[in-house]
């Protein structure tokens, strides 16, 4: 069985999916329209080309030119949907960019603009007012789950710091950092005056 | 090759009818399946087809702009992915012989909201019904076998096709394994036909599609036919154990 086309038609599948539930996608999908994108994830074995049309079709290992390449690690991945990000990762060599550069980021854009409304989708199945409780009840677990793991963490990092005194606070680290610089300064400053010393000697 | 010793005969399954008998008689079967055709699909293959389909896409390089041929293209599942990747800039022409499959074709498509860069045209593979140089990318996929003179088919697909064009071959093979070949074997002369009795009330269809598949070139000699029909660059790649093969050559 051909995996590779096991794989990107249920990867299509889920992405089609999921552009359906926003209908502004489809807006989004316009200057993207007749653009092929190649990705080459360094952890997947195959290349994977993105065409877009009014949705996404995924073709795998296609030799057709496409207008932007993109080669990422599976770890640079969700910092494509930031548009502005995409020159930094550039320089940072976390991203290798050739062809269109407007392609990837419309692209970034279609993924940072998504916008589901999980509470309306949820309505069609529920029912409005069943809909709207459980989305409510969510929001509120999601509220307090996030509440008690800061309150967590600040317990766990006053701990480390004042009571344990197995961590350092950030200005102690910043205040080393600059007491390295110095002293690489002065090393070098020292380097200098010494083979001043050894050129005049000679 | 696609004939038998006598010229005027060939192969209709397991029989020798006379090539004139042969279109016709492709067409009877085609009439009689064209409503399920996709269920039996489905059915038999358990799906796979698709991910076959999808491979040869993949293969095609085709992109925006392209003028594309899906040949003996029946209910147009190539059609409808084709018709997204060469966009309004590009054109599709979904060709088959047989008017029920096509008509079952154009309705799904239309359904499915493809119209604007499709065409329908009933026309035969051996003498196709376009200028010489046409299309970027011709596909025929599980059509050739049923075509009464292959190299005459070949010949005139690389007539219409552009220089630089790729032909791409989707088609039932020679299975590379012994034990994968007599499982299949045994599927396709005691199940299938039993399948197309259940599902489409037509178990002689499903005889003849699985005597026509035996009797169809196996890869090395298809890839030989298309050799001589003037294709450069010709390469085959087995697909689930070779029950199918994928055949590519380019016009340069």
């Amino acid at each position: 069985m051909p995996a590779a086309q096991l794989v990107t038609a249920a990867l299509e599948t889920f992405i089609n999916s999921v552009l359906q539930l926003d209908e502004q996608s489809q807006q989004r999908l316009l200057p993207l329209a007749e653009k092929q994108l190649c990705v080459e994830l360094q952890e997947f074995p195959w290349p994977i080309t993105f065409v877009f049309s009014d949705r996404i079709d995924l073709l795998v290992n296609s030799d057709a030119q496409a207008d932007c390449l993109m080669r990422l690690s599976v770890q640079t991945l969700p910092q494509l949907q930031d548009n502005s990000q995409l020159t930094q990762l550039i320089q940072d060599r976390k991203l290798e960019l050739i062809g269109d550069i407007h392609v990837a980021q419309s692209f970034s854009l279609l993924l940072k603009e998504l916008d589901i409304d999980w509470e309306e989708q949820l309505a069609r199945y529920t029912g409005d007012v069943v809909a709207h409780q459980s989305m409510q009840l969510f929001k509120s677990a999601q509220q307090q789950f996030s509440t008690r793991m800061q309150s967590f963490g600040s317990m766990l990092s006053e701990g480390a710091l004042q009571e344990k005194r197995i961590a350092v606070a950030a200005l102690e680290v910043k205040a080393f950092n600059q007491q390295v610089n110095d002293l690489r300064a002065d090393t070098a400053r020292l380097e200098a005056h010494l083979n001043q010393l050894f050129i005049h000697k000679k | 090759m696609s004939t038998t010793d006598q010229s005027n005969q060939t192969h209709f399954g397991f029989k020798n009818v006379d090539k004139s008998q042969k279109a016709s008689m492709v067409a009877e079967v085609f009439h009689s399946v064209a409503a399920k055709y996709d269920v039996m699909n489905d059915l038999m293959s358990m799906g796979i087809h698709r991910l076959w389909k999808r491979f040869t896409i993949d293969c095609s390089g085709a992109r925006a702009g392209h003028k594309v041929l899906d040949l003996a293209g029946g209910t147009g599942d190539l059609t409808a992915r084709f018709s997204r990747i060469v966009g309004e800039r590009g054109q599709v022409v979904l060709a088959d012989i047989n008017n029920a499959m096509l008509k079952v074709g154009r309705d799904k498509l239309r359904d499915k909201g493809i119209v604007s860069n499709v065409e329908y045209v009933q026309a035969n593979a051996e003498a196709l019904p376009f200028p010489d140089n046409h299309f970027d990318i011709i596909t025929i996929a599980f059509g050739l076998r049923n075509v009464t003179d292959k190299d005459k088919a070949l010949a005139s697909m690389y007539r219409v096709l552009k220089p630089g064009g790729r032909l791409l071959v989707l088609e039932f093979s020679k299975p590379t394994n012994e034990l994968v070949s007599k499982a299949y074997d045994s599927y396709s002369f005691n199940l299938l036909p039993k399948i197309g009795q259940l599902v489409a009330n037509d178990a002689d269809s499903y005889q003849y599609l699985a005597e026509s598949i035996r009797m169809h070139p196996d890869q090395e000699t298809l890839k030989g036919m298309m050799d001589a029909a003037g294709f450069e660059q010709t390469s085959y790649h087995n697909l689930t154990g070779g029950i199918v093969a994928m055949h590519r050559g380019y016009k340069f």
